[in-house]
């Protein structure tokens, strides 16, 4: 199942349950001038599932966003993974809570948690609280934030293959959001790179 | 001659799936034994259990060494006994150095066998004179067990080990896969110099390449965790030239 | 066959070989706290009027403050301060005012402290300055002469308020304030005795300079307050270490620690933390409730934070570095190890100010038993730290399926010429490997404890030797007790 949620305009669940043997893949895209609380908590209840979850926040200007996610696995032997990818500039501000929560005895878990944030201007920020919270042994868990600029590194690479500066940095861009946006529809794709 | 390994009738498998019908085999000191056989036949499962790998599970047969119950023995019970199996996917253990990982196993049976510890110096000779037996650099010793190792160090750091444990028997499992011929000869010298008449060596394989360079004295099939078929290395030429398919029972 | 939980738990019950009580005469202020209380404890150590208002001061600030709740920590109890004693010290023999106790050389030496310099000099302990507080008061502190030499001040703290009152006005609470949290706003009102050093500009001070922390009587508890100087270019390294008696009570242990880096000035601060950490059920061990800072004040000034915690029912600790000179960095390399029912929230705060500032985080966690070991830090990014660099890796361990470990890092990031990355895993000893070291011969419990040190290897190693393997043999001997 592949659901896509557009913050501001698709009604967001605010909590879901799992108690089916699933592959479930949801989608969250906070486009620019759009500010908004995204709270979400998904328990898993049944051995499986294999939940992925991707979200998209392109704040350039005065937007506050904030997601307090919450992946709860209550028994053993699901997956899940979230990759979040922001871009922050003007005077916007990004926060991200995202906690994963193995049960005890939700053995054979497997979570991981990615949140990964371009910071574009002076005056933007970008506040990250990755949380797990484990009580069972036998798992695979992690997660990793970052947030830092786009490399000048890269930038140079393609400038001197001739890419004008703004195209070049816009292609940075597109890369880096890359992997949470490649799985959705092209239509949707387009209108997102149209936005950066 | 006393047999220095004796299995008898062994049932062993692993999640309540029986991978060894019955196996029956008799090793004495100073024999090199191969055994051969396709994928899945149970070749390394036999060499778990013989050495107690705690997910297998013996349901009948028995197994003496040194005249002792190997199966109620623990693992490194086994090892102090002097039961060494080359893993065919050595374990990494970061953060711990082969010199402290050598110092411990050592020194652990040599408190089992009620000797006193090696002195610093001993030890660091013992383990100079084993490296460079198997043609390992200073460095190795300060490197992580088994950590950032190429396919071919990895074998050759299970030689060393064999070497530094001086084990009466010997289990290499699939030692000689994904090793270059170079690398190949390298691990067969170490262990022809190994070789003794009071020590045997079970080399479990694939191919017969291995067998070129450390020729065995008996060699024998296993096939749907039974032993099929059993002679010299007549039977592993047969293999080369037939496949596993022309080996029947 | 064994599986990994037999093995696990295969391994034998290790006394707490530090439990032992020194049998001497001490002296106690009455318990409870008021003003009345501080006041006394003031002019038992003689102090000047500012001092006993500096502790006033703390003091109605901490009563309007209220115990801090967001550990992890649910089996830190509700603490009645009225049911402590304040100060403890043992009794000066009138005769010879000068001497150490007998009672109190034989009790440090037996935790392998040494206290007299010609234990030193002989050459049978590396050479180290040590600071030694028992209780309430520093008992000796070594070496102040050959570091006086060099114009180090190495002392008591109570020494430094009577010698050096200038230089301890001039910095204590310039780092943690009075009021900065509940117990740090206690230890100002009552702290008792600690170490006080000030390494003079330029001068790299020739040995590692230590406190070593005794909690010995029965009902107290131990406030010490330590204050850390490097003037520009001096560096030190310092080592803190600490033990107490097994008893069926908790005790409190609220210390602070500052520390001032100036320009160019390098300070490593060690700690292996080994306080009592109750028995097998939980009953009893040290509360330990510390605040520890230092700031990065000097330009290309530089402070690392190591810290080897197997110890204390509860540990709340979060060793921080505020780095405001521009090109300053920082450290924190941490190894907390919880057993049984001990709970440890501990970890570090990053708060990047200066330009070109950079820091690295490394904390592993081991969980056992019944435990509960969280990683809670923060990483902040000021608007004008600019191209400022932090990266943080947090591993877990978890060791049997009753315990617990979490991560709960705050990442803040104002500057976008700044990056910060964090890391953070989690595993167990996998079967695979206890099986692989007991092939070679090695046992279970030799196992465990040789794949926990090198697990925790990296922050071992940046340890002063001695401490290194005196860590490593703790968190052996802290594992084996009831483990799975």
């Amino acid at each position: 199942m592949d659901r896509i949620y557009r913050v501001g305009i698709d009604e967001v669940p605010k909590r879901l349950t799992l108690n089916e043997q699933e592959h479930l893949r949801l989608t969250f895209i906070v486009m620019p001038g759009v500010s908004a609380e995204v709270p979400f908590e998904i328990k898993i209840g049944k051995a499986g599932v294999n939940l992925e979850i991707f979200g998209l926040y392109l704040s350039p200007r005065n937007e506050q966003v904030r997601f307090d996610f919450t992946v709860r696995h209550l028994v053993g032997g699901a997956h899940s993974s979230q990759q979040f990818r922001g871009i922050v500039g003007g005077s916007a501000r990004a926060e991200f809570d995202g906690l994963v929560y193995v049960e005890q005895d939700a053995q054979k878990t497997e979570a991981y948690q990615e949140n990964h944030a371009i910071l574009l201007s002076e005056g933007a920020v970008v506040e990250s609280r990755p949380q797990l919270e484990i009580y069972a042994d036998d798992v695979k868990c992690s997660h990793g934030a970052t947030s830092g600029y786009l490399n000048p590194d890269e930038l140079f690479y393609l400038r001197s293959r001739g890419i004008p500066e703004e195209e070049a940095r816009r292609m940075q861009m597109i890369s880096f959001i890359s992997p949470v946006i490649s799985h959705l529809p092209e239509e949707l794709k387009e209108q997102i790179l149209s936005r950066l | 001659m006393e047999n220095l390994l004796e299995i008898i009738d062994l049932h062993a498998g692993i999640e309540g799936k029986e991978i060894l019908h019955g196996i029956n085999l008799t090793v004495r000191p100073g024999e090199i034994h191969a055994i051969m056989g396709p994928n899945g036949a149970g070749k390394s499962t036999l060499g778990a259990v013989l050495a107690g790998r705690p997910e297998y599970t013996v349901t009948s047969g028995s197994v003496s060494f040194n005249g002792k119950d190997l199966l109620a023995m623990a693992p490194e019970e086994r090892s102090w006994e002097g039961l060494f199996l080359s893993f065919q996917y050595p374990i990494e253990i970061p953060g711990v150095s082969i010199t402290n990982f050598m110092k411990a196993a050592v020194n652990a049976r040599r408190k089992a066998k009620g000797e006193l510890e090696l002195a610093p110096a001993q030890f660091l000779k013992l383990l100079k004179d084993k490296m460079a037996f198997v043609g390992m650099k200073g460095e190795f010793a300060k490197r992580e067990v088994n950590v950032g190792f190429s396919g071919g160090e990895k074998k050759r750091g299970e030689i060393f080990q064999m070497a530094m444990l001086d084990p009466v028997c010997s289990i290499l499992d699939e030692t000689d896969s994904g090793l270059d011929v170079d690398a190949l000869r390298i691990v067969a010298d170490g262990v022809n110099a190994l070789r003794s008449p009071e020590k045997a060596i079970l080399i479990i394989t694939h191919y017969k390449h291995l067998l070129e360079l450390i020729t065995p004295d008996v060699v024998h099939v296993l096939k749907d965790g039974r032993i099929i078929s059993t002679g010299g290395m007549e039977l592993a030429n047969k293999i080369e030239n037939d496949g596993f398919e022309g080996i029947n029972g | 066959m064994t599986d990994e939980k037999d093995i696990l738990a295969a391994a034998v019950e290790k006394e707490y070989s530090e439990g032992f009580v020194t049998d001497i005469e001490q002296e106690f202020v009455p318990k409870g706290l008021n003003e009345d209380i501080i006041r006394l404890i003031s002019a038992k150590k003689q102090e000047p009027a500012w001092l006993l208002d500096f502790r006033l001061e703390a003091f109605r600030k901490w009563q309007t403050m209220t115990p801090p709740e967001w550990g992890h920590l649910s089996r830190l109890p509700k603490i009645d301060f009225q049911d402590i004693i304040y100060y403890a010290a043992p009794k000066r023999d009138e005769d010879r005012p000068t001497e150490i106790d007998p009672a109190l050389m034989e009790t440090f030496d037996k935790l392998g402290i040494p206290i007299q310099e010609r234990e030193v000099l002989a050459g049978v302990k590396s050479k180290v300055a040590v600071d030694a507080v028992f209780d309430s008061v520093s008992v000796n502190t070594t070496f102040r002469k050959t570091l006086a030499e060099k114009g180090i001040i190495f002392c008591s703290f109570s020494e430094a308020v009577r010698d050096y009152p200038e230089l301890v006005r001039k910095y204590l609470a310039t780092v943690v304030p009075i009021g900065d949290n509940f117990y740090a706003a206690l230890n100002s009102a009552v702290f008792s005795d600690g170490s006080f050093c000030y390494i003079p500009k330029g001068v790299k001070c020739p040995m590692d300079l230590s406190s070593y922390f005794r909690i010995n009587a029965s009902g107290t508890g131990q406030f010490e307050r330590t204050l850390i100087v490097a003037d520009e270019g001096a560096s030190v390294s310092y080592m803190e270490g600490c033990t107490a008696p097994m008893r069926d009570e908790n005790q409190l242990h609220a210390a602070v620690v500052e520390i001032i880096v100036e320009k160019d000035a390098d300070v490593r601060y060690s700690t292996v933390q080994n306080w009592y950490p109750g028995d097998s059920k939980g009953r009893g061990g040290i509360l330990n409730l510390v605040t520890k800072r230092g700031i990065c004040r000097g330009e290309g000034s530089h402070l690392s934070w190591t810290q080897v915690e197997t110890g204390s029912a509860i540990t709340w600790k979060y060793p921080s570095t505020i780095l405001m000179g521009n090109n300053s960095s920082s450290e924190f390399y941490s190894v907390a190890l919880t057993n049984n029912y001990q709970q440890a929230d501990t970890g570090t705060k990053m708060i990047h100010i200066g330009k070109n500032t950079k820091s690295r985080i490394v904390s592993k966690g081991i969980s056992a038993g019944f435990s509960e070991n969280s990683y809670r830090g923060l990483v902040r990014m000021n608007p004008g730290a600019e191209h400022a660099r932090n990266y943080s890796q947090c591993d877990s361990l978890l060791i049997g399926d009753r315990c617990g470990a979490h991560t709960f890092p705050v990442i803040r990031n104002s500057n976008p010429t700044a990056i910060v990355e964090h890391e953070a895993t989690t595993s167990r000893i996998s079967e695979d490997q206890l099986f692989y070291c007991t092939q070679r011969g090695i046992s279970p419990e030799d196992a465990v404890g040789l794949i926990v040190g090198g697990y925790a290897r990296e922050v071992l190693s940046r340890l002063p030797m001695e401490f290194a393997v005196e860590a490593q043999k703790l968190l052996s001997v802290n594992l084996e007790g009831s483990i799975g």
